[in-house]
């Protein structure tokens, strides 16, 4: 498989804070490829140098092949881009964001109405056409930028939080015109994200944290990593659980909000034979897989919080 | 080229877009016409001429006069505060749809200035519906000879505006700086009253006010000094003298023109630099 993107040893230093610290990685045509990390950890720095919206400060990267810094325009030509913070026209209407968008792009003038029409249909858009995007709401307007990255057929779609500032059920809606995107045209996507859940909607995932890739996989893997299952019980007392737990079964036991959690290998054989020999009394009992916040809490001892980043504050 | 049109026809169809903003543009020049002109003519008139001497300066129409300056006041109105996009595009993000395409930072910024021509061209001319309302005579040669003339000074004063915009981050800070050099330029441009006698100091300012040589080319079209008495031309500040030598249309017209030359690279450099 080809890689659209390359990435060597990529540094950004911001003054005395170095944002980015020497990233490698190469995303492969047609990935889903994620950034995962919490608020700060040098994601949308690292997008914008391969975007060639921000100057590394060293090493090199490639889009399609150009250089992000030798190559400006080729790379520009090649990326679509939908940042954190909107960058609509709100006084103009969809169609007029999107034709402007096709004469910055030199989209071929008899070329114009077909991709429009057919870029709005992606993201289900295609009757509102002629509305300010002022009236828009929240997912819609995202959805337009979609469609508008779109419209100059790049070969790489960055996504910089896509869904952040969205309800739940609309962050839905969006990934799923993302999945659609990709079936239908096979563009690279290459996002960003702090939500765990929405990083497992990727090919691979690199975690992100400090300025650095601390781990880059799929999903599956990642928290194969991790190692096994995951048990959380409540007990009628989980100090004595936790002694007896650790010194039977040699695991490291944590406890947050009255939740004993573990990890055990095959965890539905373990279950059966835990319950049946355990001492103390158990109130509940939950097994499952680990997500990608346990693979995030494996590497780095933090849980990501999912807090929502600040709407106006501009993280870049 | 399709890129500085692109950014032209944005500017070109927010301006037709913004009812409000173009309502609103009438209420600066209307204050300034009919309530400020019609207001103090009569004083003028009684201190310049008065009823009895009927000399020479009996003819000093204070609102025709001021007409001409009230057009170039628009004109510069709209041209320096069009760049006022800019400054909000990047504070509302649109700035990095347009620096992360691949147009020429050359090409958008030739865009930027141009919109702001052509809008404020248009609404210097909007101010023509004043006319019947003041009694000055406005020909269609005129008109030909007020639009390319309104093009030059706009071109100028946007590129000013580009500058400017592209000096500063927020609309606020645009907008506090051309606060303090609007009224200043105003005032000592001669569109709002003629300046005679003026100290040196002011006079030197006076004739490096690029309005200046605008102002003065619309009462030239508008107001056709060559039917007056010198007197009168006089009087209403028509005849400007720089080093002695009294300056011609066309001279003037170099003048404008080569300010906007230099502050139209000098923003477009500026703007070059600007990060997405
Ligand atoms: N223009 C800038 N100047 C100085 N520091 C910056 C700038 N942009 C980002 N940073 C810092 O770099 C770090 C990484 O930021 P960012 O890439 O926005 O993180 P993320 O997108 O993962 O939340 C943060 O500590 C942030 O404060
Ligand atoms: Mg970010």
């Amino acid at each position: 498989m080809a890689n659209i993107v390359e990435v060597n040893n990529l540094k950004k230093r911001y003054k005395d804070l170095e944002a980015v610290k020497g990233v490698h990685f190469a995303v492969g045509e047609s990935e889903i490829f994620g950034f995962l990390g919490p608020n700060g950890a040098g994601k949308s720095t690292t997008i914008n140098m391969l975007s060639t919206i921000n100057k590394p400060t060293s090493g090199e990267a490639t889009i399609n092949g150009f250089h992000v810094v030798s190559e400006k325009n080729k790379v520009r030509e090649s990326i679509g881009l939908i940042f954190q913070e909107s960058t609509l026209d709100e006084k103009l209407t969809a169609n007029e964001n999107l034709l402007l968008h096709c004469r910055f792009y030199k989209v071929p003038k008899e070329k114009r109405e077909e991709r429009i029409q057919e870029v709005l249909e992606i993201v289900d858009l295609s009757d509102k056409r002629k509305q300010i995007v002022e009236t828009f709401s929240g997912g819609m307007k995202r959805r337009l930028e979609i469609a508008r990255g779109l419209l100059h057929y790049p070969r790489v779609l960055f996504l910089d939080e896509p869904t952040v500032g969205l309800d739940p059920q609309t962050r839905n809606h969006i990934w799923e015109y993302i999945l659609r995107l990709k079936k239908k045209t096979g563009i690279t996507i290459f996002l960003t994200t702090h939500y765990m859940d929405e990083a497992e909607i990727c090919d691979r995932v690199a975690v992100m944290d400090h300025g650095e890739v601390i781990a880059l996989d799929t999903p599956d893997a990642l928290k194969t990593d991790v190692g096994g299952d995951i048990i959380e019980i409540r007990t009628a007392d989980n100090y004595q659980a936790k002694t007896e737990i650790e010194s039977n079964y040699h695991v490291d036991v944590k406890e947050a909000d009255d939740v004993l959690t573990f990890q055990v290998n095959r965890g539905s054989e373990f279950l059966v034979q835990f319950v049946r020999e355990f001492s103390v009394e158990i109130l509940t009992v939950n097994l499952r897989r680990p997500t990608l916040n346990d693979v995030f809490l494996h590497l780095t001892g933090r849980e990501i919080r999912e807090e929502t980043a600040s709407k106006k504050g501009r993280g870049h | 080229m399709e890129a500085v049109f692109a950014v032209w026809q944005r500017d070109v169809i927010k301006f037709f877009r913004d009812k409000a903003r173009l309502l609103g543009s009438f209420a600066m020049p209307f204050m300034f016409l009919i309530l400020f002109g019609s207001g103090i003519s009569g004083a003028m008139q009684a201190m310049l001429g008065g009823d009895s001497g009927g000399g020479a300066l009996a003819d000093f129409d204070f609102v025709e006069f001021m007409f001409p300056g009230i057009i170039g006041m628009t004109v510069f109105n709209t041209a320096i505060f069009s760049a006022l996009s800019v400054v909000q595009d990047k504070e509302f993000g649109y700035m990095r749809e347009i620096l992360v395409s691949p147009m020429s930072r050359v090409s958008i910024a030739i865009g930027k200035v141009l919109g702001g021509t052509t809008v404020a061209v248009i609404q210097g001319l909007m101010m023509l519906v004043f006319v019947p309302f003041i009694g000055v005579s406005i020909s269609f040669i005129m008109i030909l000879q007020l639009i390319p003339t309104m093009f030059l000074v706009a071109f100028t004063i946007s590129a000013i505006g580009l500058l400017i915009a592209s000096l500063l981050k927020t609309a606020q800070g645009f907008q506090m700086v051309i606060q303090i050099l609007l009224f200043p330029m105003l005032f000592l441009s001669g569109a709002l009253f003629p300046l005679n006698g003026l100290p040196v100091w002011m006079d030197i300012i006076v004739k490096i006010n690029p309005l200046t040589y605008s102002v003065d080319m619309f009462k030239d079209i508008i107001l056709d000094p060559e039917t007056m008495s010198a007197p009168l031309r006089q009087a209403m500040g028509l005849d400007i003298e720089v080093f002695g030598h009294v300056i011609t249309f066309l001279e003037e017209a170099v003048v404008v023109g080569a300010i906007g030359a230099v502050f139209v690279v000098l923003a477009t450099i500026r703007f070059s630099k600007t990060e997405a």
